[in-house]
């Protein structure tokens, strides 16, 4: 493959890519392709080995889980695309279970009052966050680690460690139920990403969060109003966290803290990097993002599907990031040496 | 290849420092260095020059370490250097001023000034071999700066907050503490106001008279003719020709590089017809800018010059809105402006081509299409909403339009020369049809070729009524192509030169004029300037 670099006295304009050959090297080119690929791997070797992971139940209980880590892994990448992290996801969803369910048992409302009050409490938390990060220069990783502490603590004030019964049945409706025997979790994650990949791919809007991740100060000059993109992704990050506690909720059926939320920022940031998002900002896109969730969410249930001791799993799942980022940086590298 | 005779006294005897054998450089099937043979003598200074991607920092990486030489030996002062370690080269007395400056700009000043070396005082000290030397280093370091002519620099302050023309100094001065046999010089004065460029090349000269060797890459060619005492020419990293001063005429040397004869694009003359004023600034003051009072017509391309640090580039930011303005007036096409943030001024028809391309224009590792549209997003999308197609073609049109050579619109920015770069970023611009372009070193790490092409462009868009306002530290740039001058010192314009009165001496002293030594003659050139 010859690389006609600007250094060749090439052609004055571009000269028209053959289409086949074109094709094949973007593919190979695309950091996507590789993450997707592991996924129908890894897919396939589960189900040829044990015929009960593909079964219908439990591809609906992946669907299940896929809805909560998936959402929040979105949200999480859209802010590190902008050059920041939010690590406060996780704990964020946490707290909203418990308000949800407050609000909806403890203050009696009813429950749609509930899920909007809780939403409102998310985005003004995400905006929050936006305005210290934009307004104030705070580093997005302290600014967001404040949350991550703090609502922790909310819920274990509201709580004292006990659950909260009695939650109104809208809940399990959305959180239980199947639309053509797909979970309804699933659609609405399938509805968020599809939202999201438009927002990027397709809007103005998208291509200036990316513009401000890649060089702020470059978007700041060429008359692009960074700060509300900055804001506006940090706050669409902790809705869809928010948005995540109900569907956790409406699975439970009761509000309960335990063993949800904490640590699950890891999981986001986890399935963004796999999925091909860069931590410096400006690189990324939703299919990378979705497959890295997916394939997370695979080798999590297949670890169970295989009775592979549970301790185990973190190990496997660090495994995996590893190779993923390792993989990442050869492919950077080869692609930049060929240059 | 013709050995040229070194400028060398009668006793000490020239020698080669630095001596390549068959030495090339490819990236896959692209070959971009080949040079059989080459020595530099000591004594020497070593004019390189070429085009963008001639090679000449592939050779000068090659020369520091930097590059892994593909074949070839290199000898520096009769000792093979193993290629590809910076360490090695700088052991045996290589030290290399990059473009890019690799400095850390947390660290303070003089930290910097030391890096990866121990002040000579530290030596005596008790655990000198492992404890920082505090005094010791702030000491050498202020030795130093002096000693390369950098006045009035904090030691202790971090580098990143130091504006980008004090860096470089501050890069030379890091090079120069090494005592180097052989300094290679890669562009270093391109950021440069004239003052401090004269104390680069005299220090170049102090380093050839005390017997090193220096190699010196530049893009100024009557820079280059007035300091080296052999010119060399690169073209697609073949060494073509290998000049003496008197051979390197400016049109000889232009012919080596591009290969054949460059008919210089002709500027046209200011519009004769009285336009109206797009731009007028009455008291206008930020941090370290003003008063000034400033109209621009439309049609008109206005020169902004003076030393580093006079106030150019801030002028282009406050109008733009990038910095604050802290008082003045200014009108836009006749109604009272006041941008609070750059959108404002791109919304109200202003565009702005940064100094640092790098770091202030591009996303490099963004394609050339997202690049070229970033300024005009909102307009080629309908609601907001992009059709990939509609985004190609646009960012197709402008790419043809403009010339830009790659090998397609998808490829990152970061790889195009910095003349396709640049012209990406005048692109963007002249997309979103401004009514006045602001350009801040348009042609900064910019070769001939591509140099005469943008001026094209800026001469082209102001026949068709565009006002420009182009600040510079070359002054063979502004008077090719402006049709007015203003120079600024301290923050104000000091002089308001017409075309028909240009000339570099005036220019010069007015530029200087306000700087602490005052001569009364220059001060008298000033004013008849002003008037």
């Amino acid at each position: 493959m010859s690389s006609s670099t600007d250094t060749a006295p090439a052609p004055a304009a571009a000269a028209p890519e053959k289409p086949g050959a074109g094709m094949l090297r973007r593919l190979v080119e695309t950091p996507e392709v590789g993450v997707v690929v592991a996924c129908v791997v890894v897919f396939t070797a589960l189900a040829i080995d044990k015929s009960t992971f593909a079964s219908a139940v439990n591809l609906q209980g992946m669907g299940f889980d896929l809805a909560q880590y998936g959402l929040i892994a979105i949200g999480e990448s859209l802010v590190i695309l902008t050059g920041g992290i939010d690590l406060s996801v996780g704990a964020l969803l946490g707290t909203s279970v418990i308000l949800a369910s407050w609000f909806n048992v403890k203050a009696g409302l009813p429950a749609g009052v509930a899920i909007i009050f809780t939403l409102a409490i998310c985005g003004t938390v995400g905006l929050i966050h936006g305005l210290a990060v934009t307004r104030l220069k705070m580093p997005p990783f302290v600014t967001t680690l404040v949350t991550y502490t703090v609502a922790q603590g909310v819920t274990l004030a509201i709580t004292s460690g006990t659950s909260i019964p009695g939650i109104s049945g809208f809940f399990g409706d959305i959180g239980q139920s199947y639309l053509a025997q797909i979970p309804v979790p699933l659609v609405l994650f399938a509805i968020v990403a599809v939202a999201a990949w438009f927002f990027l791919e397709r809007t103005y809007q998208g291509r200036q969060v990316y513009a401000v991740g890649g060089n702020a100060e470059a978007a700041r000059l060429a008359g692009i109003r960074g700060d509300r993109r900055v804001v506006s992704m940090y706050v669409t990050s902790s809705l869809l966290s928010g948005l995540g506690g109900m569907l956790v909720l409406g699975r439970m059926g009761v509000g309960s803290a335990s063993g949800v939320g904490v640590g699950w920022e890891l999981s986001a940031i986890a399935a963004a990097v796999i999925g091909g998002v860069s931590l410096m900002g400006g690189q990324g896109r939703i299919m990378g993002i979705v497959a890295g969730a997916v394939l997370l969410e695979l080798i999590n249930n297949g670890l169970t599907t295989l009775q592979i001791n549970s301790n185990y799993t973190q190990i496997v799942l660090g495994a995996v990031l590893g190779i993923a980022i390792t993989a990442d940086r050869l492919r950077a590298r080869r692609l930049a040496k060929r240059r | 290849m013709a050995a040229v005779e070194a400028r060398t006294g009668g006793d000490t005897a020239a020698r080669a420092v630095v001596s390549l054998r068959g030495v090339s450089k490819s990236y896959g099937p692209v070959k971009v260095l080949d040079i059989p043979e080459l020595e530099l003598t000591s004594g020497q200074i070593v004019g390189v020059v070429g085009e963008n991607g001639a090679g000449k920092s592939t050779l000068m990486g090659v020369l520091s370490g930097t590059v892994t030489a593909s074949t070839g030996s290199i000898l520096i002062d009769g000792q093979e250097l193993h290629s590809g370690r910076p360490d090695h080269a700088q052991g045996l007395g290589v030290s290399l001023v990059a473009q890019e400056f690799p400095l850390v700009g947390q660290l303070s000043v003089a930290e910097n000034l030391l890096l990866g070396r121990r002040p000579a005082s530290s030596e005596g000290r008790r655990f000198g071999g492992w404890r920082f030397d505090r005094a010791g280093t702030r000491a050498e370091a202020r030795a130093l700066l002096a000693d390369v002519g950098v006045e009035g620099v904090d030691v202790d302050r971090p580098v990143e907050r130091l504006p980008v023309p004090v860096r470089q100094m501050i890069e030379i001065a890091k090079a120069w503490g090494h005592h180097p046999k052989v300094l290679i010089l890669d562009e270093p004065t391109s950021s440069l106001g004239p003052v401090e460029a004269d104390k680069v090349l005299s220090l170049a000269r102090r380093h050839a008279e005390g017997g090193g060797a220096v190699l010196f890459i530049g893009h100024r060619l009557d820079e280059v003719r007035a300091l080296a005492d052999r010119v060399i020419v690169l073209r697609g990293g073949r060494l073509v020709a290998d000049l003496t001063p008197e051979q390197a005429s400016e049109e000889r040397l232009i012919r080596e590089m591009v290969g054949s004869e460059l008919a210089k694009a002709d500027v046209s003359p200011p519009p004769s017809v009285e336009r109206e004023v797009v731009l007028r600034t009455e008291g206008l003051t930020a941090d370290g800018l003003g008063p000034v009072d400033l109209e621009v017509r439309a049609g008109e391309i206005l020169g902004v010059a003076g030393l580093m640090g006079s106030g150019r580039s801030r002028l282009l930011h406050t109008v733009m809105g990038a910095q604050p303005r802290t008082g003045g007036t200014v009108e836009f096409k006749g109604e009272p402006f006041f941008p609070k943030h750059p959108a404002d001024s791109v919304a109200a028809g202003i565009g702005l081509v940064p100094e640092d391309r790098k770091e202030q224009s591009l996303v490099l590792g963004a394609s050339v299409r997202w690049n070229i549209t970033l300024a005009t997003l909102r307009r080629i999308s309908r609601r907001g909403v992009l059709t990939p197609r509609a985004d190609r073609e646009h960012a197709g049109r402008l790419v043809k339009e403009l010339g830009v050579r790659l090998h397609s619109a998808e490829q990152p920015v970061g790889d195009l020369s910095g003349g396709n770069q640049q012209k990406v970023v005048f692109g963007r611009w002249l997309a979103a049809e401004p009514r006045l372009l602001l350009l801040d070193e348009p042609t900064r790490g910019v070769d001939v070729g591509a140099k005469a092409e943008i001026y094209g462009l800026i001469d082209e868009a102001a026949k068709e009524g565009l006002a420009v306002v182009a600040a510079s530290s070359e002054l063979e740039e502004l008077l090719w192509i402006c049709h007015r001058i203003v120079v600024m010192a301290n923050g104000r314009v000091v002089a308001d030169i017409p075309r028909e009165r240009f000339s570099k001496e005036l220019i010069m002293t007015a530029a200087a004029g306000t700087q602490g030594t005052q001569s009364p003659e220059a001060q008298a050139a000033a004013k008849e300037a002003i008037v």
